[in-house]
């Protein structure tokens, strides 16, 4: 580093912060959701409603490929459960892998 | 006055959201306007995950804070900081002197350093995997370069009086997981962690780090994969062993060989922590689909970078890399930052298929059939970029 080079980006940098003195606490307000999970009649579309979307949004889901099959649901749900401690009653697993496989995954109907 | 609180609710209320399709199966996306950012591509609202639209690219080699593309793991967020007040803790068992710093004070008592640097989530373009593998489907956005202010790692730990015994060093930010498992936790081994260049920076081109970039203070860790670039970092531990936390292991792992690659759809025989980007280079001026005019000399540029020995040559193919010729390297900005190449050519009427591919000073270079691994990391075949002329 050219440390002359240096000091002087540093005293202009300096300059512009005294210039600029303000209150150093930064707060944001974050957007809304922009997509909300697919309705279905499968009982696991109530069950992701309260056990998915609490923690995170539903791109998570959507946005996956195509080919996404059971295998991937299955191991996303129990690492929520498992790694990240999500409250998700053990009989519940199999009825949201279910509602995720055939709404977003490789056994979509529609 | 009416009209001016009235106009934006009801073009609001009647305003389709802005989406783009980025190109593979399933690729429409919404735009949205986060905190302190321009309308970036939605990979997920919450935590937020943007992308940035690769035009931003071609319109200078710094990608503005504004565009700067966000990953997070966690929905919990911090949301307010005072970036004076913040703290940073420093302890491990391979630390003699446990202390605390303010971010007041890291910029206050430390000799600051600068450098322009890549970040590149370790996913970038996991969309673009074929076959297809599941996780954040990013197209290439998930890339900037930034001008970044801090204090080096190791001058901050010489005060912590690290122990000979010291083998890794822990790092965490104020991101946490709702339910209180799995914290986005990483680690480096101690003489990285130490090797001068690896950063606490509190500013990033010019200014304060954006917050969802990780205001007030970020590690850089200069040719690295973003997951190790810690936002809003809140503790620094110094260890005797191997950190195994779940972001190392299982997560954010690579095949342990020579192309980090397997055949795809296998399983990788052995694994080890993602670490330096491999080289990539992108046409930024052109894109799949643009219309030329057949006879008329047309300039393009693009952007090459690598893991941090520098861009030594790119060269470019304008017949899908039947043949090549060298592009012209524009001024050089470090070795962690993107490096400006430009080359021109006359389109014959019909087709041309536009490719680039950058070597480091030290001989690697893109594959020019993609490689495959099931995570999704690492992509850097030689892109293509259809053009037809008329």
């Amino acid at each position: 580093m050219n440390t002359k080079k240096f000091s002087l980006i540093f005293i202009v940098l300096m300059i512009g912060f005294m210039g600029s003195v303000q209150a150093r606490t930064k707060t944001i307000e974050l957007p809304p959701d922009g997509i909300s999970l697919k309705p279905s009649t499968l009982p696991g579309y109530e069950k992701a409603l309260t056990n998915c979307v609490a923690c995170h949004s539903a791109e998570y889901m959507q946005y996956q490929p195509p080919t996404a099959a059971r295998p991937y649901w299955e191991n996303m749900v129990k690492r929520m459960k498992q790694v990240f401690k999500a409250p998700i009653e053990e009989s519940d697993i199999p009825v949201i892998v279910e509602y995720l496989v055939k709404v977003y995954g490789n056994e979509k109907t529609d | 006055m009416g009209s001016a609180l009235l106009g934006p609710l009801a073009s609001d209320a009647q305003a389709e959201p802005a989406t783009v399709e980025l190109p593979f199966a399933n690729g429409k996306r919404l735009l949205a306007t986060y905190p302190e950012k321009r309308p970036l591509i939605v990979l997920t609202s919450r935590p937020p995950q943007l992308e940035t639209p690769f035009e931003v690219f071609n319109h200078g080699l710094i990608t503005p804070n504004d565009a700067f593309f966000v990953r997070y793991h966690h929905s919990a967020i911090p949301t307010s900081i005072d970036g004076d007040k913040h703290i940073i803790n420093i302890s491990g068992s391979a630390c003699a002197k446990p202390f605390q710093l303010t971010v007041a004070q890291l910029r206050s008592q430390f000799k600051p350093i600068e450098y322009l640097a890549v970040n590149q989530c370790s996913g970038n373009s996991r969309g673009h995997f074929n076959p297809r593998v599941t996780g954040g489907q990013l197209s290439n956005g998930a890339m900037g370069n930034a001008r970044w202010v801090g204090v080096p790692l190791k001058d901050v730990l010489a005060r912590a009086e690290i122990k000979d015994s010291a083998r890794q060093v822990v790092f965490n930010g104020l991101d946490f997981p709702i339910f209180g498992g799995g914290d986005f936790v990483k680690s480096l081994n101690v003489q990285h962690a130490m090797d001068g260049e690896v950063m606490l920076a509190y500013e990033m081109n010019g200014t304060d780090i954006p917050m969802l970039n990780g205001y007030p203070v970020k590690l850089i860790v200069p040719g690295y994969y973003g997951t190790y670039w810690i936002k809003h970092l809140s503790d620094i531990e110094v260890v005797e062993n191997d950190f195994e936390g779940f972001w190392m292991k299982p997560a954010y792992r690579i095949p342990d060989n020579d192309c980090a690659c397997v055949e795809p759809g296998k399983a990788p025989t052995a694994t080890k922590p993602i670490e330096r980007f491999t080289v990539r280079s992108f046409i930024t001026s052109h894109k799949n689909g643009d219309q030329l005019r057949a006879g008329r000399g047309v300039a393009v540029r693009g952007i090459a970078f690598d893991g941090g020995q520098g861009i030594r040559e790119v060269a470019f193919s304008i017949d899908g890399g039947q043949s090549w010729q060298p592009a012209k390297l524009g001024k050089d900005l470090g070795r962690y930052s993107f490096r400006e190449f430009t080359f021109n050519f006359t389109p014959a009427k019909g087709e041309h298929d536009l490719r680039t591919r950058a070597w480091t000073r030290s001989g690697q270079s893109q594959p020019l059939e993609a490689s495959w691994q099931p995570a999704g990391y690492m992509r850097h075949v030689v892109e293509s970029v259809a053009v037809s002329a008329v």
